[in-house]
């Protein structure tokens, strides 16, 4: 006899509420962040204890002992092994106890949990999720961040919003003129071809703009304000941790001429420290003008106000559905067809984990 | 986590081999199990009447192929063996029938870093070696797939870890009569620079492994182990256990460790890792007719050969009477 009620295959679409996908890789920290001086940080629920070993490689382990739940990451790393301050219990990268001074041997069973980690450039990606499943060819490509012919200025935030309108706010491109009027949003983008599609889990949007002039943040380094030029860009929700938005920009047909072309790949990076908040970390890169600092400047700031403003709405929006005591069911219209599209794939892979589809 | 029990229901049965029967675990009401990784096991907490509480350990395989099981149901196979926990389960255990189990243990985790990981089975020690084959596979490492057996139709899972593998996979068929073990030394010796091996089978078998690796010099800790049939493979045999301030005897089959049976007899103890190692079991030992059969890792030679503690979760007596202090 099984009493196992059959549950219906979802339909449904994510929101904040919606179990955080596990079983994906997600940035744990910068390759800069993660050194000899072990520091915690929270990801997908769990407090993280993260560190290198003395041939740099990173390491990842549940900040918090096996035995009293002393934080790892205040403790002190000898050698490769991390030993927590409170009882000198020592633990190795995989995660095996190596040591517990009041006892004559090692436990064998006694472990912290340790997670799979790969460092790829400036990123150190952890996997949250069954490690059994930690293949690593499943990272999404950001080799432009360590391409030699491409320069790249970098930020990040610890917001209080979900993944879920995180995402959501990267795939619409219709708020760009109305909440970034100046930088990343012009008038004529709003109603821009739009080509939505699905692929192997990503949901990806093509847009063309041809004969319109840039948007500021690109016109300095192309050095083409007011000038009308031939847009194109694709933005994808590429995994529950990255969105990546590709831009190529051209000169317009002239006969007789040879066509530029100038391309600029934009990474947002999204690790969910729990339902509700978030870190975020932002690539902005250029194949022109690599060596020139005014252009970093001027991009980082650009960027870095863009940015601003959507972390900022979107925390009011946080805000607003967690003080509310009247539910609403939000509205949908036609461009928020690629936002659909990545809620119902988020759901999806949560259902799949929580065991909900045959 | 001391003690913690789970309750599941048999959700399927299938006959692998003669010998082996699979075993899908169901959560009773649906909801997920917790987690595990490859080389997990759970205890078994069986009731046959009469005779007492059993305790079996099994591996949890996860799934079959690359896939995993349901996040509600775990997957173990059991090798009917003499002795009366395996007979007790294939004799007793149909679709429906409910059983304790533990949560998840790990003593025989896969190094996800291995440069390269070599993979041996010895019979239905397949089970942990199935589930690390199924994560170096989905997760695209380098490995070595080794399974041998006293005969082809005994090798279960064959075809689907076989599949598995792939080219990297390797049977041995060693035959029942005049058996023609495998030559283990050879098949260390083959693997690259840094190899971790990973056994699990017959305790000859592990310790074949073990003394072929000390020979080419490799480190201790590049092999690791697990013997099947944890829980019975050194022959123990039934004694009586008097506490003396409780008042009580309690009867300790041979298929049941001296704090298995005081915890079903309702006497409060104190435990953790119940494999010798914690060090919280021990009890002060007051008079025995026998040798004391210390098997745990936690007392030191000098308290063994004083002989007033035992560390009951792992360590027996072999004589008829043991008088404890609870």
């Amino acid at each position: 006899m099984n009493n196992i009620a059959p549950v219906p295959p979802a339909q449904g679409f994510a929101d904040a509420t919606t179990p955080l996908v596990k079983n994906c890789w997600y940035i744990a920290g910068l390759a800069s962040e993660i050194t000899r001086a072990p520091r915690a940080r929270r990801i997908l629920g769990v407090d993280v204890a993260l560190y290198r070993t003395l041939a740099g490689a990173p390491v990842a382990v549940r900040n918090r002992c096996p035995h009293r739940s002393f934080p790892l990451a205040k403790g002190r790393l000898e050698g490769d092994e991390l030993v927590c301050l409170y009882h000198g219990m020592r633990f190795a990268p995989s995660g095996q106890c190596t040591k517990m001074p009041a006892l004559p041997l090692a436990p064998a069973s006694a472990a912290v949990r340790s997670f799979p980690v790969a460092e790829r450039g400036p990123l150190v990606w952890i996997w949250p999720g069954n490690p059994d499943h930690a293949d690593e060819d499943l990272i999404p490509d950001t080799s432009w961040l360590s391409d030699p012919l491409w320069a790249s200025v970098t930020g990040q935030f610890h917001m209080r919003a979900d993944y879920v309108s995180m995402h959501e706010n990267l795939l619409d491109q219709t708020h760009f003129p109305f909440l970034h009027p100046g930088t990343v949003g012009t008038p004529d983008f709003v109603r821009s071809t739009l080509d939505v599609r699905e692929e192997n889990g990503m949901v990806i949007i093509d847009r063309s703009l041809p004969n319109s002039p840039p948007p500021g943040i690109y016109a300095m380094p192309m050095d083409m304000a007011g000038q009308p030029v031939n847009r194109f860009s694709e933005a994808r929700f590429a995994s529950p941790a990255m969105h990546v938005a590709f831009a190529r920009l051209t000169d317009i047909d002239r006969p007789g001429e040879t066509k530029r072309e100038w391309r600029f790949n934009i990474t947002h990076l999204i690790t969910p420290e729990t339902n509700n908040s978030l870190h975020y970390w932002w690539f902005c890169s250029r194949n022109t003008r690599l060596e020139d600092k005014a252009v970093d400047r001027f991009m980082y700031e650009g960027s870095n106000q863009a940015y601003t403003e959507d972390v900022e709405a979107l925390q009011w929006i946080t805000e607003t559905i967690l003080q509310d005591e009247t539910p609403q069911l939000d509205l949908n219209f036609a461009p928020d067809k690629p936002g659909l599209l990545m809620r119902r794939r988020l759901r999806y892979l949560a259902d799949l984990e929580a065991g909900l589809l045959g | 986590m001391v003690n913690q029990r789970l309750t599941v229901a048999v959700s399927g049965i299938r006959q692998l081999t003669p010998r082996i029967c699979e075993y899908m675990l169901t959560s009773l009401d649906g909801a997920k199990l917790p987690e595990h990784e490859a080389g997990a096991h759970i205890e078994l907490y069986l009731r046959p009447e009469p005779g007492g509480q059993i305790v079996r350990h099994y591996s949890l395989i996860g799934g079959t192929g690359r896939g995993d099981d349901a996040p509600n149901t775990y997957r173990i196979a059991v090798q009917r063996e003499r002795g009366r926990g395996s007979n007790f389960i294939h004799d007793h255990l149909d679709v429906g029938s409910r059983l304790a189990i533990s949560p998840p243990r790990q003593a025989f985790a896969l190094d996800r870093t291995d440069p390269h990981s070599l993979l041996i089975a010895g019979g239905i020690g397949i089970t942990p070696i199935y589930a690390m084959l199924r994560s170096l596979a989905r997760r695209k490492r380098s490995f070595s797939f080794f399974y041998s057996g006293r005969a082809a139709e005994e090798l279960a899972y064959r075809d689907e870890v076989l599949s598995l593998a792939g080219e990297r996979g390797q049977v041995h068929v060693s035959g029942i009569v005049e058996p023609r073990h495998p030559d283990l030394r050879a098949l260390l010796a083959a693997q690259p620079e840094g190899t971790r091996a990973y056994v699990c089978g017959p305790r000859p078998m592990v310790e074949a492994t073990r003394a072929a690796a000390a020979a080419l010099g490799w480190a201790p800790g590049r092999v690791r182990s697990e013997l099947f049939g944890a829980g019975s493979n050194v022959p123990a045999r039934d004694f009586t256990v008097e506490l003396r301030r409780s008042g009580r005897e309690v009867k300790v089959g041979a298929d049941c460790t001296i704090l298995e049976a005081l915890d079903e007899a309702g006497i409060p103890t104190l435990s953790d890792c119940r494999r010798g190692e914690c060090g919280l079991c021990p009890l002060p030992v007051l008079g025995h007719d026998g040798a004391l059969d210390h098997r745990d890792r936690y007392l030191s030679p000098a308290s063994r050969e004083a002989g007033k503690a035992l560390c009951i979760c792992v360590s027996r007596l072999n004589g008829a009477r043991l008088v404890l202090d609870a």
